[in-house]
C-alpha cells in the first residue's frame, strides 16, 4: 500500500506549487546541508520555518538533487585525473595535454583572436560512460591549485572557457609545477 | 541575460509577452471583460487561467509556429514559458487582484473602456504590466532556489538594466567613430583614435562601472532621454553612486554567462528521479521530529534589499504590439469547439484509478472529475504516469475543465472551487508525518 509514482508526483506538485506573498529563504544553505547530511537535525522552530516557506523548500529540493547528482559521480570510480607537462610539451606550440589515465584531453585553441582552453572526455576511456551519464560539473586546476577552467560537461563530453592566465599555456604550466588535474566540482553549478 | 535559475530574462521574452497579451485579450473577449470586475478575484482568476490556457493552445502556442522559437537558451519554447507563467499567476492571487483593481479603477473613470476605440490596447497594457511584474517575481524566486542567495524582483530588474546598459556601451565602443563624443563622455577623455577599451570589452565583467555611470549621466545630452540611473525615479538610487555594487553585479552576469554557456539541458531534474528529493525532505522532517537539535533556531532574518527601497514596483514601459491580425482572430474563433467524451468515459476512468493509492484515499470524498481536475492543475493535461483510461481519446490528454464540469453535472466555477479546496487539503497533508508512513 505504498505511494505510487503518481502519488509522489502529485505530492511533489502540491508542495512545489505553493506560493506565499513575500516568501524568502529562511534557512541558510549550511543549515539545510547539515540537515540533509544528518549531521544536525533541524530544531523544531527551523522545521516549522521550512514547512512554512515554499521557497526554502524549493532550495532544499535543489540541494537534495545536487547531492544525489554528485553522489552518482562518486559511486562511479572517477574521483579526478592528473596529468603532467612532459618535456616534449614544453615547446612553444603547446596545443594538447592528456591526463595520465587517458580520460581527459586539454586542447588550447585560438578562438576569434584569444586563447581558449577545452577539456574533453575520451568516451573510450575506462569509466568514461559513468562520467558521461552524470555529466558532472568539473574543474581543471594547475599545479599550484589555481583554477584553469570550470563548467558543466556538455552532451559532447566537453567544456570550454577562455585561457585565464597572461602567460601562454606551456610557460604557465612550466612555472606552476608542470602538472594539472581534472576533478569533479564539489557542488554542481547552478 | 542568464542568471542561475532564471527563465524569463532572455531574447524570447518579447515573444512570450506578446503571446500572453494576445491570448489574454482573447480570453477576456470570451469570458466578457466585465469578469475582471467580479468582486471575488479568486473566481475570476480561475476562469481567466482556464480561458487563457485554452487560448494559448488555440493560438498554436505549442505547434511548430512557436516551438521553433526558443524563449531562452535552456530550450524552453515561448509557448511553454507563457503557460508556465499563467500557472504561476494561478498560485499568486495577489497579483491577479492588483490587475483587477487597476481595471476596476479605469472602469470607474471611463466605463467599459475595452469596447471603446483603442480600449483593447489599454486592456492589453494592463496584462503587459501584470506579466512584467510577475516574470521578475518568478525569476527572482528561481534565482534564490538555484543559488541560495537572496534576490528581489527589483534586483532582477536591476541586473537586466545593467546587462542592457553594458551591451549599449559595447555597441557604442564598436562604433566609436560615429559616436566619438558619446564614447568620450563614457571614457572621460577625448577620443581621437580607437580606444583600447573598445578592444578589451568582451564580457560584462570587463565593463567598468564608471562607464555605466557616465553613460547613464550623458545619455540625455546625446539622445534626449535620461539614462536609467539618472531618471527622476528613485528605483536605482542605491546603485547610482555605488560603482562597487554595479561592478559586482556586472561580474556576476558575466561569470554565469560563461559558466552556463555549454549548458544544453536542465540535467538536474531528469524524470527518472523527479521526486527522489521527497525522500530527503521526509527524512529531514523525521530526523528533526525524532531528535531535534536543541538550542537556538538558526533562522535567517529578513533583510530588505537596498534595491527595494526605491519607488516600489513601477512596471517597465512596454511597447505595444499592433492590433491582432483579422486573419488570426478568425482562425482562433474557429478553433473554440467543444470536444465530447466517449459515453463510457467515466466508468473506464474510475476503473483505471488505483483506489489504494495515497491520492485516491486522501481525495476519496471528492468526485472523480474533481480528482482529475486536481491532477490537471498540479501536473498538467499529460503525464507519463496517468492511466490511459483517464485520457480523452480525441486529444490524448486529460479532459478539459469544461468537460470535467459537464461530467460531474456541476458548473465550472463550482468545479474550480471544489478542486481548489482539494488541492488545499493535499497541500496541508503532503509532508505530514502520518502521510510519510505511506512511503
Amino acid at each position: 500500500m505504498g505511494m505510487t509514482e503518481l502519488d509522489l508526483k502529485l505530492q511533489a506538485g502540491a508542495l512545489l506549487g505553493r506560493r506565499i506573498e513575500a516568501d524568502r529563504l529562511v534557512l541558510a544553505d549550511e543549515v539545510l546541508a547539515q540537515a540533509l547530511d544528518g549531521r544536525r537535525p533541524l530544531t523544531a522552530g527551523e522545521r516549522a520555518a521550512l514547512q512554512g516557506s515554499p521557497l526554502t523548500l524549493r532550495r532544499l529540493r535543489h540541494l537534495a538533487d545536487s547531492r544525489r547528482a554528485q553522489a552518482q559521480v562518486v559511486r562511479g570510480s572517477w574521483r579526478g585525473s592528473r596529468g603532467l607537462l612532459r618535456a616534449a610539451d614544453s615547446g612553444n606550440g603547446l596545443d594538447l595535454l592528456r591526463t595520465d589515465d587517458g580520460m581527459w584531453r586539454l586542447h588550447f585553441v585560438d578562438a576569434a583572436g584569444s586563447l581558449a582552453v577545452v577539456v574533453q572526455l575520451d568516451p573510450e576511456a575506462a569509466g568514461a560512460a559513468d562520467v558521461m551519464a552524470a555529466r558532472p560539473a568539473i574543474q581543471v586546476r594547475d599545479g599550484s591549485g589555481a583554477l584553469v577552467l570550470e563548467g558543466q560537461l556538455d552532451a559532447d563530453g566537453e567544456c570550454e572557457g577562455p585561457w585565464p592566465f597572461a602567460a601562454l599555456p606551456a610557460a604557465h604550466f612550466q612555472q606552476h609545477g608542470a602538472r594539472f588535474e581534472v576533478i569533479p566540482r564539489a557542488t554542481p553549478l547552478t | 541575460m542568464r542568471l542561475p535559475g532564471t527563465r524569463y530574462q532572455e531574447h524570447g521574452w518579447e515573444q512570450v509577452r506578446k503571446l500572453l497579451g494576445h491570448c489574454s485579450l482573447h480570453a477576456c473577449a470570451r469570458l466578457g471583460a466585465d469578469t475582471l470586475l467580479d468582486p471575488d478575484p479568486e473566481q475570476s482568476l480561475g476562469a481567466y487561467v482556464d480561458a487563457v490556457a485554452q487560448a494559448l493552445h488555440a493560438a498554436g502556442a505549442f505547434t511548430e509556429r512557436y516551438s521553433n522559437s526558443d524563449g531562452n537558451s535552456y530550450g524552453d519554447t515561448c509557448g511553454e514559458l507563457a503557460l508556465t507563467l499563467v500557472f504561476e499567476l494561478q498560485a499568486r492571487p495577489a497579483d491577479w487582484a492588483a490587475l483587477c483593481t487597476a481595471v476596476a479603477a479605469e472602469h470607474a473613470r471611463i466605463g467599459p473602456f475595452w469596447s471603446q476605440p483603442g480600449g483593447e490596447a489599454l486592456l492589453r497594457k494592463k496584462f503587459n504590466d501584470l506579466y512584467a511584474v510577475l516574470r521578475d517575481k518568478v525569476d527572482s524566486d528561481n534565482y534564490q532556489a538555484a543559488c541560495g542567495r537572496p534576490c528581489s524582483p527589483n534586483r532582477m530588474y536591476a541586473y537586466r538594466m545593467l546587462d542592457t546598459a553594458w551591451h549599449e556601451v559595447a555597441r557604442l565602443f564598436a562604433g566609436w567613430r560615429e559616436h566619438a563624443p558619446q564614447v568620450g563622455a563614457i571614457l572621460g577623455r577625448d577620443v581621437v583614435a580607437m580606444p583600447i577599451e573598445a578592444r578589451q570589452l568582451r564580457t560584462s565583467g570587463d565593463c567598468k562601472p564608471e562607464w555605466i555611470m557616465r553613460w547613464s549621466e550623458s545619455l540625455e545630452a546625446h539622445t534626449g532621454a535620461a539614462g536609467p540611473l539618472h531618471t527622476r525615479s528613485k528605483r536605482f538610487a542605491s546603485l547610482k553612486n555605488s560603482p562597487e555594487k554595479i561592478g559586482a553585479m556586472l561580474r556576476e552576469i558575466g561569470e554565469y554567462e560563461l559558466l552556463s554557456a555549454n549548458r544544453d539541458q536542465d540535467w538536474l531534474h531528469d524524470a527518472s528521479q523527479a521526486s527522489a528529493w521527497l525522500d530527503d525532505y521526509w527524512r529531514v522532517l523525521d530526523e528533526s521530529e525524532q531528535g531535534s537539535t536543541p538550542g537556538p533556531d538558526l533562522i535567517l532574518e529578513a533583510r530588505q534589499d537596498e534595491l527595494d527601497a526605491g519607488d516600489g514596483l513601477e512596471p517597465e514601459p512596454t511597447i505595444d504590439g499592433g492590433p491582432v491580425e483579422a486573419q488570426e482572430a478568425a482562425r482562433l474563433a474557429l478553433v473554440a469547439q467543444q470536444l465530447s467524451l466517449p459515453p463510457n468515459y467515466a466508468l473506464l476512468a474510475a476503473l483505471g484509478e488505483d483506489r489504494a493509492s495515497w491520492a485516491a484515499r486522501r481525495m476519496a470524498h471528492d468526485s472523480l472529475p474533481v480528482r482529475l481536475a486536481v491532477y490537471l492543475k498540479l501536473l498538467g493535461p499529460f503525464d507519463d504516469s496517468y492511466p490511459s483510461e483517464w485520457l480523452d481519446p480525441q486529444t490524448g490528454e486529460l479532459p478539459t475543465m469544461q468537460q470535467l464540469a459537464g461530467l460531474d453535472g456541476i458548473s465550472l466555477p463550482t468545479l474550480r472551487k471544489r478542486r481548489d479546496a482539494a488541492v488545499a487539503r493535499l497541500n496541508e497533508m503532503a509532508g505530514m508525518e502520518e502521510e510519510r508512513r505511506w512511503a
